[in-house]
């Protein structure tokens, strides 16, 4: 998985001309920063190398090396913050559940295990992968809050304590439930249906009047819980919708329910007539399982794509109240509005908050999508999520928690995500309709005979009743998605709504966003050009890396880590750092800030690619040391991708913020006709509604949170999974993995997903409309009946089953696609 | 055939245990995570125990 130059721990490259490595299983392996090196070296010194076996994706970018100590956890031991987030046993225990980020595989779950547990004092510990989750018990006598936190933190992952009323969530409740019922249903319609072949097969052979009661009664007796208990939602939505004066798509499947039960009840005190136990159980059954799946697809997505806490810091540096004016670190959650808080460079924005004093750049990105940084001074407000990059700002918070406006940009996001997907409304619909249809039929059908031949009147309504079971119907398109959501989120993409499988089948045209989606949104170190005879390459970029270190923009990342960072730094904001390395004060930043005239002579000479940023190295007397070239590269897979796509005969644009003369440069290296540069969230909202007014049907493939309203507005969207967590939760699909080829294998999957829902629903409407006259016309004997309609629900699962099947195929095509990209060529821009 | 009258409550009988049971293990968490239970089994952990690891790196 990890070849030479990338690092074995996170997978990203390894800058050139580092070289650290740590010893793993016995090997040394390349380390692309210390933070990497720190966690391996741990994870290795425990005697945990077997996670690198194990794991299924690297982590992503380790966070920074964290501290040694657990001080900025702190606030968490806090008397008073402690029981917001952690619940004390009767045995005097304390547990608590934290939502860990980073958590993507198993072997990130035994890794946090297996290291908790030998903490002295922590008693149980479990992970969920699935959602994420870390429940940990321990004697406060023996650790502490912070000490747990700052162990999962110096393993590389996040931890974000939850509030107790968070950790339970109504989702795993509404999940259990419906387990609960969807057994009940399952178990109920086994029993039911093994009477019923009795009952039939009596039906011909002649059966004892008392053993016919008998089961008669066993079935009403197996049935009264699965319509009671197992159907209770079907009755509840039904009667919500009656009340509310819009009959929804539950209330024929109620009656339906509810009017088989009653009349086979009344069938049985009579002791004769049909009795329609197994059509009811069946049918309760098939429904409640086609919406067990749906639930855990949604579930599963709305669980990765993650809570605001996430966006948000977990502690806050608080001015105390009183004259000292000194600070303490609490937990955000303890923050109220009005409160005087500290903020670092680096540091995020705790809450929506008022600057007293101070001046800083902001980097707004996550709520404008901008991601120039902006200039705030006192008076100015600041958001919540934003990031302070240069300046030391002491601030006044107005709105906290829920109040705030990512808070609520959230909920709308979260709203928007409980729809259920209109294919799977629409099977229903059309279900629920049929069974009132079927009954009809099956009365008139009953009816008519009565007058024609009373002796065949039951067996024929009955047999219309069973042959035409919706369950083949209901189960068609249910059943293909949760089979292609299953495939999908195999090959590292996770649908978060169904509609996406519609879309991806069946777009004309798909617009990348550039940043961080053709390119990998992050710069990188080009070229590093020595300006002066006496200081060399490898001299320049430590000065550099050591300068950088300090500094949180964007452009900073792109220098490796390198010795520590100096003592006197001082960032000037849009402008650069100085600062003391070994004696010596340098500047580092802009042609401006370091020496214009000097900069711009190196400039001219260095000729940068028409999408590079430069940034200059000088020392005190504005003499000009070294020229760095830093570019957003493409993306490995870019190329192929667009190029496969073009084949297939689908049209290729870019939509960019950036400038357009870089976003030509891309589209013409990518192969891609259209290509629009210098546009705004409200610009690419309309270009893509003018393309859809034109008759075409468009993709999105974006990552920053600017495209949220985009990513709504289009057919179809698609984020990338490094990208803004929002951003993830407004599109419908999301690729987890930081590449673009499982986007392909989408395509061709939701193309075939497509293909066998129309098989499964044209057999369904095929059979019934050939089975129900037969079945009318008193040709078929209920047990016929009976195993036409099994025959036919099973044929349809296996069909959409074919989907999971279809995986080591599109795999093999898949790893292809890796195989033969084009090493990255391009010279592409940095964004910031 | 009276033998059905038997052992077709008998059957019912083990089936409200069978549902008891699935209640209880839905309850106390059981099927709240499919995924990494299945993988647990084969992270065993089969590795010496971290004493050598450590001594190893007071030697270097």
């Amino acid at each position: 998985m990890a070849d030479a130059r990338s690092c074995f721990h996170c997978g990203l490259p390894v800058p050139a001309g580092l070289d650290l490595t740590a010893r793993i299983d016995g090997e040394d392996r390349p380390m692309c920063c210390h933070g990497c090196k720190a966690v391996a070296e741990l994870i290795g010194a425990s005697g945990f190398d077997a996670y690198y076996r194990f794991r299924e994706l690297p982590p992503g970018e380790a966070p920074a090396p964290p501290p040694g100590d657990d001080d900025h956890w702190r606030g968490f031991d806090d008397p008073e913050t402690l029981p917001l987030f952690a619940a004390t046993r009767a045995d005097g225990r304390i547990e608590a559940v934290l939502h860990v980020e980073g958590l993507y595989c198993s072997a990130c779950s035994w890794l946090l295990e297996n290291v908790l547990r030998r903490l002295p004092g922590v008693d149980e510990i479990t992970v969920n992968t699935a959602s994420s989750r870390l429940h940990v018990i321990w004697r406060p006598a023996d650790t502490r809050f912070s000490a747990i936190l700052g162990t999962i933190e110096r393993l590389g992952y996040r931890p974000h304590p939850q509030s107790l009323t968070e950790s339970f969530s109504p989702r795993h409740r509404e999940r259990r439930q419906a387990l609960k019922r969807l057994l009940v249903a399952g178990v109920g319609m086994m029993q039911v249906m093994m009477f019923a072949v009795g009952l039939y097969a009596g039906a011909f052979q002649g059966i004892d009047p008392e053993m016919r009661r008998f089961l008669v009664w066993v079935s009403a007796l197996v049935t009264t819980p699965v319509v009671f208990y197992a159907g209770r939602p079907f009755f509840q939505s039904a009667w919500r919708g009656l009340r509310s004066g819009r009959p929804g798509m539950d209330l024929p499947v109620s009656i339906a329910v509810g009017g088989a039960y009653a009349a086979s009840l009344y069938a049985a005190v009579a002791g004769h007539g049909e009795v329609y136990f197994d059509s009811a159980t069946m049918f309760v059954f098939f429904l409640s399982l086609g919406r067990f799946l749906e639930m855990s697809a949604r579930h599963g997505a709305t669980e990765r794509s993650a809570a605001i806490g996430q966006l948000l810091p977990d502690t806050v540096r608080r001015i105390a109240d009183g004259s000292d004016g000194g600070e303490e670190i609490i937990a955000v959650a303890r923050l109220r509005a009005g409160d005087r808080f500290v903020l670092r460079p680096g540091e995020r924005v705790p809450a929506d908050a008022r600057i007293l004093r101070g001046q800083a750049s902001m980097d707004e990105s996550l709520i404008t999508g901008e991601s120039d940084p902006v200039p705030r001074a006192p008076g100015d407000e600041v958001t919540a999520g934003s990031i302070n990059l240069d300046g030391a700002l002491t601030l006044a918070a107005e709105r906290v928690g829920q109040d705030t406006m990512l808070a609520s940009i959230s909920r709308l996001l979260e709203r928007a995500q409980a729809e259920r997907p209109a294919v799977a409304v629409l099977a229903d619909r059309v279900a629920s309709w049929f069974v009132v249809a079927v009954i009809a039929i099956a009365a008139t059908v009953g009816t008519a005979w009565w007058w024609i031949e009373p002796g065949v009147a039951f067996p024929a309504a009955l047999a219309v009743l069973v042959v035409t079971c919706p369950c083949a119907l209901s189960l068609a398109t249910p059943a293909a998605l949760a089979a292609a959501n299953t495939a999908l989120a195999d090959r590292g993409i996770l649908v978060t709504r169904s509609r996406a499988l519609e879309g991806l089948a069946s777009f004309d045209r798909i617009v990348f966003d550039k940043t961080g989606t053709l390119t990998r949104g992050r710069p990188e170190l080009e070229r590093v050009l020595p300006l002066s005879g006496d200081i060399d390459t490898e001299r320049c970029l430590t000065i550099a890396a050591r300068l950088e270190s300090g500094s949180e923009h964007a452009l900073a990342r792109a220098f490796p880590r390198r010795g520590d960072t100096p003592a006197d730094l001082r960032p000037v904001p849009g402008r650069g750092i100085e600062g003391t390395v070994d004696g010596e004060h340098y500047r580092i930043g802009s042609a401006e800030f370091v020496g214009e005239e000097a900069a711009g002579a190196a400039l001219a000479r260095m000729a940068p690619g028409p999408a590079s940023t430069v940034v200059f190295l000088g020392d005190a007397n504005g003499r000009v040391l070294a020229a760095f070239e830093l570019r957003d590269a493409l993306r490995d897979d870019a190329a192929e991708v667009v190029r496969t796509l073009s084949d297939a005969g689908i049209a290729t644009a870019i939509a960019s913020g950036d400038r357009p003369g870089t976003v030509q440069d891309i589209a013409g290296r990518l192969g891609i006709d259209d290509a629009r540069g210098g546009l705004r969230a409200e610009d690419k909202l309309a270009w893509v509604r003018q393309l859809q007014a034109s008759g075409e049907k468009v993709a999105l493939v974006g990552d920053g949170i600017n495209d949220a309203p985009v990513l709504a507005g289009a057919d179809v969207s698609i984020a990338m999974g490094a990208g803004t967590t929002l951003a993830q939760s407004s599109a419908d699909a999301v690729l987890l993995g930081d590449s673009l080829a499982p986007l392909l294998e989408a395509v061709d999957l939701s193309r075939r997903t497509r293909r066998i829902i129309r098989q499964n629903i044209g057999w369904a409407i095929g059979y019934n409309v050939l089975a129900v006259p037969l079945a009318a016309s008193a040709a078929l004997a209920p047990w016929m009946a009976a195993i036409g309609m099994s025959a036919s629900s099973l044929l349809v699962v296996l069909n959409a089953l074919r989907l999971r099947r279809g995986g080591a195929a599109a795999r093999v095509r898949g790893t292809s696609v890796e195989a033969t990209n084009v090493p990255s060529p391009g010279v592409l821009e940095a964004s910031s | 055939m009276s033998v059905l009258y038997v052992l077709i409550p008998l059957g019912l009988v083990l089936l409200g245990l069978a549902v008891w049971a699935f209640f209880w293990a839905v309850g106390s968490g059981q099927f709240d995570d499919m995924d990494t239970p299945a993988w647990r089994v084969v992270m065993d952990d089969d590795r010496a125990p971290p004493e050598r690891d450590e001594k190893k790196e007071d030697e270097r």
